[in-house]
């Protein structure tokens, strides 16, 4: 294997696959990156059995020249150090080369580093996905539905299938549920699959997985392709492979657990209630539970509030747009109400409240694209 | 640490209806007049928690309903109580005395042990006692009332002799005409549950109870009879210990087995008993435990402790049991057991525990909250076994295990929840 290659397109490229690699795996050879030099241009690959990346660097592109290849061929070099090296590189190209014995010749500029490599034939196949039917959707709007859910996974184990994001498609709607049994969010899209009749359920996805692809994918209206496989899910880019294990277990029903009635409906700006409720936390942050309280007052006011006996007392007001219904008095998690009025889009918000017992909805003023779901902190 | 010095000089400072004397003191305009601190200002609700010595002349009372106290005092002033005025109120006394000597033992938000033995200066022991109590009035407008004796239970039984602003001696060698007239149900540490057993046993005043028969009292009332038999006597070893309060850190019980146990349904069967018995202390006590701890003895003695921190403090038995049995399956080695234990740690008082609602038991949580207090209503009205959970109600030799008095004895000490029945 042998070829020349653009430095900062390698270095962008190996960031991107380094999100998959992880220093703590039980298979050694995923702590490297797989390199493959054919006629068409160069493969990068990362795993960690549960996550795999594949990143795809063509000869040529847009009439730009990336690689220069001599001569085809593959190798895997430990990730940690390939990465760091081909970052500090000198030059604007870099050359690499496999010699004798798995040894790796990586030559920029004034410098030259030799690294022992490893047996590429004993790298993982990745999974086999293709084939199977799937769907597309705009990669801004990906990432968005991922910045919008998958804040609520779990980060406990004692359910892990809660530390993922359930996706469901029926009749071309893909709703998409995450919760940690403490708040739930939910975001709905229609989706435009090739033949129309794809559907789905109980597919849920590692919030870990969800996380790191937001990462990569970029904030663009290009398409990225989505295939479900048996236990396998597949994200397909121009030019990157991403794949995730899917979790076993059956995610619990959250059809039901979304209340359809209220007792009081208020109408707020998303960031004065959230810019309320951050400051109230100051001090609650100090307290056990980041809980701060809330309690209608005259004239469509609400005051926020929070105590910590030893370091003192907040208030806060906010006025809502809009007030109906009984009297409110709860507490909740400050935290909770402002991961879930960071993922709404809209400036105004709905927050509907059944009593200080039972879970709270948040929802843009139109539309049901978007849900969050809240459960209150009970005091005695 | 015990005070192997004989002669010990105790003081407990006991504040006068501290609440009340906390607001008057913030808020001057209030001074002379009638006042009750009510949990519900709301006259058909509220109940009178404390009340200024102005209103308790015209026979407000304790426990009163606020409109009954209203009726008694036209006049009387309802406010609602600020615990954190009344928290800052008791670290700033506490302080205070702090100055004096180290050994302070602070019992509740407005009492304390302090011993002063060691005190050499000019104004002797009584002097002293003055000088604390005009400083607490002249630095805070809180009156106070001190007892001194050479232990913690005269002085206590001292310092509710003369109220408000009074300071008392208390000799041992006047007790007998000093302490001994008084109704034994007057006694610190005996509760009206205790006074009614001591009436049956011909026992009404102290002196009947210091004269009394040790064996007989021994029989009827265990150990408590002896140790109360003890301080009627004006005897009490018990050292001011500064660091006695966070004993009150952990409420539980253990059972120590008559035959070592091996059967798990058996075993769960005592961990169901143990599990409601920290409940009703936790109930008792209205706190909560984030941290439930297991006993295990074997019956070669060898003991194990684990404990399981939980996400949201808990006081439902079967809360207590689950973390507790979970601890057990985990960590039993399959040998014969000889006693069990269960303790709740990290407690916090009810009335400041937050719980975060779950989304999957939420609607339980509600009828089990409903459930579990009119468990408690009945126990409390008819005893412990008026109501048993299917595993209790086996035939079997763990049936023992429901009667409260082979139930073992408690983990914790109960003291500091012995509240007099003054303040």
């Amino acid at each position: 294997m042998r070829f020349t290659i653009n430095r900062e397109t390698l270095v962008s490229n190996v960031q991107d696959v380094m999100k998959a690699v992880s220093s703590r795996t039980t298979i050694p050879i995923l702590t490297g990156i797989k390199i493959v030099a054919s006629d068409e241009g160069i493969t990068l690959t990362g795993s960690d059995s549960d996550i795999s990346i594949e990143c795809f660097i063509p000869i040529q592109e847009d009439d730009r020249q990336n690689v220069e290849i001599s001569k085809m061929g593959s190798i895997v070099l430990q990730a940690r150090f390939f990465a760091d090296i081909v970052k500090k590189l000198p030059g604007e190209t870099v050359e690499m080369e496999v010699l004798d014995s798995l040894t790796t010749r990586i030559r920029s500029g004034s410098s030259e580093f030799n690294l022992n490599g490893l047996d590429p034939e004993e790298y993982p196949r990745l999974p086999e996905v293709e084939g199977t039917e799937g769907f597309s959707i705009q990669a801004d709007l990906l990432k968005s539905i991922i910045r919008q859910t998958v804040f609520a996974v779990s980060t406990s184990e004692t359910r892990p299938v809660l530390t993922g994001v359930n996706w469901q498609l029926e009749e071309g709607r893909l709703t998409c549920t995450a919760t940690d049994s403490h708040r739930l969010a939910m975001r709905n899209v229609t989706i435009e699959s090739k033949d129309g009749d794809l559907n789905f359920s109980n597919i849920v996805i590692p919030g870990k997985s969800l996380s790191e692809l937001a990462k990569i994918i970029d904030d663009t209206d290009d398409l990225i392709e989505i295939i479900v496989a048996e236990n396998q899910i597949l994200f397909k880019a121009k030019q990157l492979l991403f794949f995730s294990r899917l979790l076993d277990g059956n995610y619990p029903d959250t059809s039901k657990l979304v209340p359809n009635e209220s007792k009081t409906t208020i109408t707020v700006s998303a960031k004065q209630m959230l810019q309320a409720i951050d400051r109230a936390s100051v001090l609650a942050r100090e307290g056990r539970n980041n809980v701060v309280k809330l309690v209608s007052q005259d004239n469509d006011l609400m005051e926020i509030s929070s105590n910590s006996p030893e370091i003192g007392k907040v208030f806060e007001q906010v006025e809502a747009q809009s007030y109906e219904g009984e009297e409110l008095k709860i507490s909740f998690s400050a935290k909770y109400v402002m991961d879930a009025l960071r993922a709404m889009d809209s400036s105004e918000v709905l927050i509907s409240f059944t009593g200080a017992m039972r879970p709270f909805l948040i929802r843009p003023i139109e539309g049901d694209s978007i849900l969050q779901l809240i459960l209150p902190v009970r005091t005695y | 640490m015990k005070n192997i010095q004989k002669h010990r000089i105790v003081f407990h400072v006991d504040m006068n209806s501290f609440y009340a004397s906390v607001e008057v003191a913030h808020n001057p305009e209030l001074k002379g007049k009638p006042l009750a601190i009510a949990g519900n200002e709301e006259e058909r609700k509220g109940i009178v928690v404390t009340s200024s010595y102005e209103a308790r002349k015209k026979g407000v009372k304790t426990t009163m309903p606020v409109w009954q106290a209203k009726k008694l005092c036209p006049g009387l002033i309802v406010m609602r109580p600020d615990f954190d005025r009344y928290r800052k109120a008791s670290l700033q006394l506490f302080e205070l005395l702090n100055e004096y000597t180290p050994l302070v033992e602070p019992v509740s938000i407005d009492e304390g042990y302090m011993d002063v033995t060691d005190y050499k200066g000019p104004k002797g022991y009584v002097g002293l006692a003055h000088e604390i109590q005009a400083r607490l009035k002249d630095q805070f407008g809180l009156p106070s009332s001190i007892g001194i004796a050479p232990n913690k239970f005269l002085a206590k039984m001292a310092s509710d002799m003369k109220k408000p602003m009074g300071i008392t001696v208390l000799r041992k060698r006047e007790i007998k005409e000093k302490l001994w007239p008084l109704k034994v149900g007057e006694m610190h540490g005996i509760g009206s549950k205790t006074e009614q057993k001591m009436n049956k046993l011909g026992i009404y005043t102290i002196g009947d109870l210091a004269t009394s028969d040790r064996k007989q009292l021994e029989l009827g009332l265990g150990v408590n009879g002896i140790r109360l038999f003890d301080r009627a006597n004006g005897n009490d070893n018990r050292p001011v210990d500064p660091e006695a309060i966070n004993e009150f850190k952990s409420v539980g019980n253990s059972t120590t087995f008559p035959e070592d146990l091996t059967d798990s349904e058996e075993i769960k069967t005592a961990l169901t008993n143990l599990a409601d018995s920290v409940m009703r202390r936790m109930g008792r006590k209205e706190v909560l435990a984030s941290n439930i701890q297991l006993t295990i003895r074997y019956s070669d003695r060898k003991t194990v402790t684990r404990s399981r921190k939980l996400s949201n403090p808990i006081d439902h038995g079967k809360d207590i049991f689950n973390a507790a049995y979970y601890l057990f399956q985990k960590h039993w080695t399959g040998e014969p057991v000889r006693l069990l234990g269960i303790t709740g740690f990290e407690l916090v008082e009810k009335q400041e525990a937050l719980i975060q609602l779950d989304l999957f038991s939420f609607e339980k949580e509600e009828k089990n909250d409903r459930l579990h207090s009119v468990v408690n209503q009945l126990r409390d009205r008819f005893g412990e076994s008026a109501l048993l959970r299917g595993n209790q109600a086996r035939e079997s030799r763990s049936n023992r295990l429901r009667d409260k008095k082979h139930r073992g004895t408690s983990l914790e000490k109960d003291f500091l929840r012995n509240k007099d029945k003054g303040s």
